[in-house]
């Protein structure tokens, strides 16, 4: 009886406590996607309204016709396609080779993976930085997405890893058995059973590409060639601070990694603590 | 013969992610300490070696052990509070049956947000003119004056670590939860039967099943913590006066700021060195927590 007592306030609890995460957690989505739509009066004069007065597209407007965001929306959306087309290639390899071929180093090598995690990004900033400008590579895509492989290949292995590793061993034999040859089990048999992870891996890959700041700050200096993280604060250096048109362009960086997000979520986990401890 | 002809494919295979890693990480990694050894300027093209010269400049500059300090606080803070959110929300999203999809979907949302729109966001909400939650604060009585969250030298590090906590916690808590899905739950039962209490089959059960998993994702966030340049700068800029300078701040500030590349190559290096160690500790807890556990 009490024990049912304290089951039921125990989970009232729990609904109460997620519930106020949740209100945390989203809040600010909430709030930059309601911001765009506010005019520049409304944004001032009533900052503790939740919803709108007047409803406008006018920010958008400006992010996208004066502003010419659509630009540096195509220079990210090109840098984090490439990144993850060439990125998924190499890891899924590689994780299958880890995984099929070299057992007794799969965990050392998983190890050494994650040791660079542990680099700094502003260590690498500065070699990146020399090595592009020495090779002509500063401000251009193709600088960045060769940048951009030295995070997203280690993580795409990675989780790869743990991806290849649920693949039954005895199905690739009895594959062999009947006369396919390796690259046949890899494409046919192999790759399917792991499809979803690899296209979980591919999502995070390109939000990671998308979202990044650092480097694409340090090498890419012409605003035509801006990704949209650098762009965006660029925006911040204006005189007078624009607020609602900010919010647009947030909006129009925010929400396909979010969306994305929300497809891969579950995959994710599994990936990662799979790939990480066993 | 044919053995020959598969170690050839088995290494094409791990090739060219080797070929990325060597590239991309342990080259730099040998360039920076070289560069960390000379005057290395971001513009001038001609440069000397210096020795330990720029070590000796960096060991004997108070701001560097400043900004050592305020990155231990900012990196401990962040993560005991990325911790503390995330492994209750996991435990409290692994008891709940009902909404346990909406919950868990809202509660990610932080995850997916480039910095820039952390920064932005964050920046407009707490703006101290017409951001929402200053003037919350202040219409409903609960500060007399509108708070300065972000240019308020006594608010502004608390202000950073409540953001890094919000953006962190959810990627313990997915980890955490998905950990927790793997114990087995007969394990429970009987320890229910042996009469147990729930807390006893909490340090005995989950706890122990747990640990390894976490105290990578331990690592890993203390690292990421640790190297964190994105949030601090896109928020603070490390401001107001040095308040929020980190480590990486500090050599961003000191390559791309006064473009002393050397010195700041050095102030990378003394980071990784660092890391290293912290790393070294907790792989070794960690591997004896896996040799316990077999």
């Amino acid at each position: 009886m009490s024990g049912k007592l304290k089951e039921k306030i125990g989970n009232g609890f729990c609904h109460l406590y997620l519930t106020i995460l949740s209100i945390i957690a989203a809040f600010p989505l909430l709030w930059v996607l309601l911001s765009s739509v506010k005019s520049s009066r409304d944004l001032t004069s009533n900052p503790t309204s939740i919803f709108p007065k007047e409803f406008t597209l006018d920010h958008f407007r400006n992010v996208i016709e004066t502003l010419g965001f659509t630009k540096n929306i195509a220079n990210s959306l090109i840098i984090a396609l490439c990144t993850t087309v060439i990125a998924i290639v190499i890891s899924s390899l590689a994780a299958y080779g880890i995984v099929r071929f070299f057992p007794k180093f799969g965990n050392i090598m998983s190890r050494a993976l994650v040791t660079t995690y542990m680099f700094p990004p502003i260590l690498l900033a500065i070699p990146y930085t020399l090595v592009m400008a020495k090779m002509g590579l500063t401000n251009t895509r193709i600088g960045l997405v060769i940048v951009y492989l030295s995070f997203s290949v280690p993580y795409a292995v990675w989780m790869l890893i743990g991806f290849f590793k649920t693949v039954p061993i005895g199905i690739e034999e009895a594959a062999r058995v009947d006369g396919a040859n390796k690259m046949v089990i890899f494409v046919r048999i192999v790759l399917p059973l792991v499809a979803p992870g690899i296209v979980a891996t591919a999502i995070y890959t390109f939000i990671n590409a998308w979202n990044e700041f650092l480097y694409s700050l340090i090498l890419i200096n012409s605003t035509d060639l801006m990704t949209v993280s650098v762009a965006l604060r660029s925006l911040q250096g204006a005189e007078i601070l624009d607020w609602g048109s900010m919010m647009a362009a947030s909006t129009l960086v925010v929400i396909p990694s979010v969306i994305f997000f929300m497809f891969i979520q579950k995959y994710i986990a599994g990936g990662m603590t799979e790939g990480s401890v066993k | 013969m044919k053995t020959k002809k598969i170690d050839y494919g088995r290494w094409l295979l791990v090739l060219p992610a080797l070929i990325v890693v060597g590239m991309l990480l342990v080259y730099p990694i040998f360039s920076s300490l070289y560069y960390s050894l000379t005057s290395k300027h971001l513009i001038k093209a001609t440069y000397d070696f210096v020795g330990l010269g720029n070590y000796q400049s960096v060991l004997t500059d108070p701001n560097f052990y400043k900004a050592f300090i305020t990155s231990i606080l900012w990196t401990v803070a962040s993560l005991l509070g990325q911790i503390f959110v995330g492994f209750t929300a996991a435990l409290a999203l692994n008891r709940v049956k009902r909404l346990k999809g909406v919950y868990r979907i809202l509660m990610i949302i932080p995850w997916a947000f480039p910095s820039i729109v952390i920064a932005l966001s964050w920046k407009w909400i707490l703006n101290g003119v017409s951001g929402f939650l200053p003037n919350v604060l202040y219409k409903s009585g609960l500060a007399a004056e509108l708070p300065q969250f972000l240019s308020s030298s006594s608010l502004v590090f608390g202000t950073l670590i409540f953001i890094n906590v919000w953006f962190g916690a959810p990627m313990i808590m997915v980890n955490v939860l998905s950990a927790l899905q793997t114990i087995p739950q007969d394990q429970y039962e009987a320890a229910q039967i042996d009469g147990a209490s729930k807390l006893q089959q909490f340090l005995y059960i989950t706890v122990p099943h747990i640990k390894v998993v976490v105290g990578l994702l331990v690592v890993l966030r203390t690292i990421w913590v640790f190297n964190n340049f994105d949030i601090i700068y896109l928020i603070t800029g490390g401001g107001p006066a040095n308040a929020t300078t980190t480590v990486p701040i500090y050599a961003y500030n000191m390559g791309w700021g006064t473009k002393l590349l050397g010195r700041s190559s050095a102030v990378t290096v003394l980071l990784l060195a660092f890391l290293l160690i912290v790393c070294f500790i907790y792989f070794k807890i960690i591997g004896k927590w896996e040799k316990e556990d077999k």
